[in-house]
């Protein structure tokens, strides 16, 4: 680890030149990443990033700038930097942030089994079990791509309001593409699952279950899938189509920086304004969270990187929309508080307004109950296309593996159901929420420039939708 | 910055490597994001890194040193960590160099450049000017070195520095336009030109309606055909065909698109991607992909290019390989006959999220935003909203009816992410898709 002294002389140079408020943060992550492409390990990469940004407030405008030196010299250039660039803004109205009490804490993530110690060999010969196991099926599967992926983040903030916080989030990830092919028809998937904490998420997440569990149902879908049916119907969404929605639909259009236009030109605005809470753009039964603090969820996190105690959000209420997400910046603007949403994939980029743990609120129904008022629908348990427009307002869901459901009872795979409804639409159609709340299925949430691609988890129960348009 | 690429390469041999590549890369570059027509953050960035490549007994290491004061200790636990990996038995090496380069081509003037607030503005004004009332967008200041070193004799030094500016300009929330600039020369940096085509298409787009599912002609905008190209430079990737994330497996050869398309990679060409050389040092060059609608290559490094019994085209990544700059060679069109010759369909002006169903058989969607506009007998005659382009990768490169005899340089945040050479184009009975309510 490098010199912290360095950060706490960066903001205090900082002041020094002129800065009304900074902050700086030195990141260390340490990542392992194993890529297996059809049985063969590609590659292992292994990185050591490290390095530190400051991020200031000086003549209302707002400067960042960073370095991988830990030299006083090399801080000292990028505050000068930082404190130039805010200053060359030359904003009609400056930019303010919502007030914090300062925090002095450390945190970090437990690790039953630290991810440090389980060896190298190890962790390949994990992934290359799968692989295995997956083969031993008999299926034919002509491409396979294992990524697992293991992150020990070392964090150490500190901000001119006298915060001083050091954290530790060790994180695991396998995602993987398989492509089954029979009878001259291929079928793909794509999933991606994630953990805070050691190497115990290979248990808790049960990486091999699911893989053979994915490729069974792939090859009941190419020997047995028809075609899915047109019309109005009531459709049956599990856990990760319900936690994709809620990402999409629910915490994308409620980040408050996406809300005022900060956002706008590349991942684009809101279909939800200011003026929107209170509105109504789903059922009574439904409440769609952001919880940094779901312990072992990818996402979690105990203070944002600007230094906000995190805590759970309900972003939409009883079908209502509840609370944007926020930071310091955002919160200003809208005369609250921010409730720790910032956040910054690396040391070198700014923490701006950012989803976590994502997921739609369990209920109390049973995956049976919700299946046998079913006179005739689908049961779709995973996706593989998706995508929303840039407002977030019309979604788009395919299925993986689905069903039909007649009668209440699941029948024959179908192929493909589209799911292509706008956002209150879909949450205005539910009207049963499960018990089975699924948190593991993990993203690579993807906004700002440069690109942020950062850790969230996107879950939820299965749910139920009365009487919606499917293809 | 080379002694640091030589000791590394240097150090991994002494301690038993068959070969070790390190491009130690210096990054200079400056950013201004804006918003509601004015400056949200300025970002700047001094970084010094080293990309490292390393291969013990066919154990392949690939790692970025971050700190490269203590590169020893870092050299020593990647070989530490390559000793308890596994062989790849499709890893063929590294190309055998030294190579002989394209000659520099930086304008110091944008290396000098320190305060882009002017481009920022001058953008912004141009969208205001054509009745925009909010943009938001990012200036960029790209300027890095690179000092590559191979244990294959490879020598090589780069200086890359450009300009971009990407504008979004909105009447409304539902009216926008988008426009890019990009720039090798200062004096040919036209920031103001990619305001005023976000402010019109942003004007056009008043109070758009619903639009209806159905087939349609198409009119792509360079914006969003480039996202299109950025697709098969992609998917033709031979990393990508050999995970099954392509369309084009077992296509080399085959008709892919329309006889008039023809897509070329090339990166030692002036664009704001341009390189000399690639992760192992490979001199960039011009690589048809497609030519005349039939599917010549794949994209490689040394070892695809071993698996496929081919060479390497120069496309090399730290693992795989990947497109660098591409051009869409242009047609014999003019716009208003791309237009003219739209008799019942549709012009998009840009589209993101593009997601496939399956790579294989390249069944995908993608959404068009920013202004989309009803097209009848060449005229503009509304502006929609809320729909889908559903349809199969190869499809709508066969159903391209015409190209324009002009072509835009493009990249845009992920949906055309290597600079693009685009044309306007024409594709025929391209599938429509809308939400249901």
């Amino acid at each position: 680890m490098a010199d912290l002294d360095l950060v706490d002389f960066a903001v205090d140079y900082a002041r020094q030149r002129g800065a009304t408020y900074a902050e700086a943060r030195f990141e260390h992550q340490i990542s392992e990443d194993f890529m297996l492409k059809n049985s063969v390990l590609d590659a292992l990469y292994f990185g050591e990033d490290s390095g530190i940004g400051v991020r200031v407030l000086a003549g209302g405008g707002l400067g960042f700038a960073a370095t991988n030196s830990m030299t006083k010299a090399d801080v000292r250039a990028i505050v000068d930097d930082a404190v130039r660039i805010a200053k060359a803004a030359h904003r009609k109205d400056p930019i303010v942030f919502a007030p914090e009490e300062p925090i002095v804490t450390n945190w970090s993530v437990p690790q039953e089994k630290k991810l440090s110690d389980v060896p190298v060999e190890e962790k390949i010969e994990e992934v290359l079990h799968i692989d295995r196991e997956l083969q031993a099926l008999k299926f034919k599967i002509p491409a396979r791509y294992f990524h697992q992926g293991n992150k020990q983040i070392d964090k150490y903030f500190v901000n001119s309001e006298g915060s001083r916080i050091k954290s530790f989030s060790p994180r695991v990830r396998l995602y993987y593409y398989l492509t089954l092919v029979h009878g001259g028809s291929a079928e793909q998937t794509s999933q991606n699952y994630g953990w805070s904490g050691g190497w115990e998420a290979v248990r808790e997440i049960d990486m091999l279950r699911r893989v053979v569990e994915e490729a069974k149902s792939m090859q009941n879908s190419l020997e047995h899938g028809k075609k899915s049916p047109e019309g109005k119907m009531d459709l049956v969404a599990g856990p990760q189509v319900s936690g994709i929605a809620a990402h999409e639909s629910c915490g994308h259009p409620t980040e408050a920086d996406r809300v005022l236009g900060r956002e706008a030109s590349q991942a684009g605005k809101s279909f939800i304004t200011p003026e929107s809470l209170g509105q109504r753009v789903g059922s009574p039964v439904v409440n769609v969270c952001d919880d940094p603090t779901i312990e072992h969820g990818i996402a979690f996190y105990a203070y944002d990187d600007e230094g906000v105690r995190a805590r759970r959000r309900y972003l939409y209420k009883d079908g209502l929309i509840n609370e944007f997400l926020q930071n310091r910046e955002t919160a200003a603007i809208l005369g609250t508080r921010s409730n720790g949403a910032a956040r910054a994939s690396a040391y070198n980029v700014e923490a701006i307004v950012r989803m976590a743990n994502t997921y739609v609120e369990p209920k109390d129904w049973g995956l049976d109950e919700m299946l046998e008022d079913v006179k005739y629908g689908v049961y779709m348990k995973s996706f593989m296309e998706w995508n929303i427009d840039d407002k977030r307002y019309n979604g788009k869901y395919v299925g993986r593996e689905a069903y039909l459901v007649e009668d209440g009872e699941v029948g024959a795979p179908v192929r493909n159901t589209v799911v292509e409804l706008t956002t209150p639409t879909f949450w205005g159609a539910v009207d049963a929420v499960g018990k089975d709340l699924e948190i593991h299925h993990a993203g690579f949430c993807g906004k700002s420039d440069p690109g942020q691609a950062l850790d969230a988890a996107l879950g939820g129960p299965t749910m139920r939708l009365r009487n919606v348009y499917l293809r | 910055m080379e002694d640091y690429a030589e000791r590394i390469v240097e150090r991994a041999i002494d301690l038993g490597c068959q070969d070790a590549v390190a491009d130690v890369g210096v990054n200079r570059s400056y950013q201004i994001r804006f918003a509601q027509n004015q400056v949200a953050i300025s970002n700047r960035w001094r970084d010094t890194s080293a990309s490292v490549f390393i291969v013990h007994g066919k154990r392949v290491v690939a790692s970025d040193i971050k700190d490269l004061t203590k590169i020893d200790d870092a050299v020593e636990r990647l070989v530490k960590v390559a000793k308890v990996s596994q062989a790849n038995p499709d890893y063929a090496g590294i190309a055998k160099g030294p190579f002989k380069y394209g000659r520099l081509s930086v304008d110091k003037r944008i290396v000098d450049l320190s305060d882009g607030s002017d481009y920022v503005e001058a953008a912004v004004n141009g969208a205001l000017q054509e009745g925009a009332k909010e943009c938001a967008g990012s200036f960029w200041k790209y300027d890095e070195e690179h000092f590559l070193r191979t244990s294959n004799g490879v020598k090589g030094y780069d200086r890359r520095a450009s300009l971009y500016m990407s504008i979004r300009a909105l009447t409304s929330l539902e009216s926008s336009g988008h426009g890019v600039a990009c720039a090798t020369r200062l004096g040919q940096f036209e920031p103001w030109k990619a305001g005023h085509k976000a402010g019109r298409i942003a004007k056009l787009a008043k109070d758009p309606v619903g639009g209806q599912a159905g087939v349609y002609d198409i009119v792509f905008d360079p914006l969003v055909f480039g996202s299109l190209i950025d697709q098969v430079g992609g998917r033709a990737g031979a990393w990508a065909v050999l995970a099954g994330l392509s369309p084009f497996a077992k296509k080399i050869g085959k008709r892919v698109a329309a006889p008039s398309v023809t897509i070329v990679d090339d990166a030692s060409a002036d664009s704001i991607g341009r390189k000399r050389f690639d992760a192992e040092g490979v001199p960039t060059k011009r690589t048809a992909i497609v030519r005349n609608g039939v599917l010549k290559t794949y994209l490689h490094n040394t070892s695809t290019a071993k698996k496929f019994k081919t060479r390497t085209t120069g496309n090399a990544g730290l693992i795989a390989p990947d497109a660098n700059v591409l051009f869409c060679k242009p047609g014999d069109w003019t716009r208003d006959e791309i237009f003219s010759e739209c008799k019942d369909g549709l012009w998009l002006t840009n589209t993101w999220y593009t997601r496939y169903q399956s790579y294989v058989t390249g069944d995908f969607s993608t959404i068009p935003r920013d202004g989309i506009f009803r097209i009848k007998k060449g005229e503009v005659v509304g502006a929609w909203k809320d729909v889908r382009l559903t349809d199969n990768l190869i499809n709508v490169w066969k159903s391209v009816a015409g190209l324009s005899k002009n072509v835009d340089q493009v990249m845009w945040w992920g949906e055309v992410s290597v600079p693009t050479f685009a044309p306007y184009a024409l594709a025929r009975k391209v599938r429509i898709t809308r939400s249901a309510e």
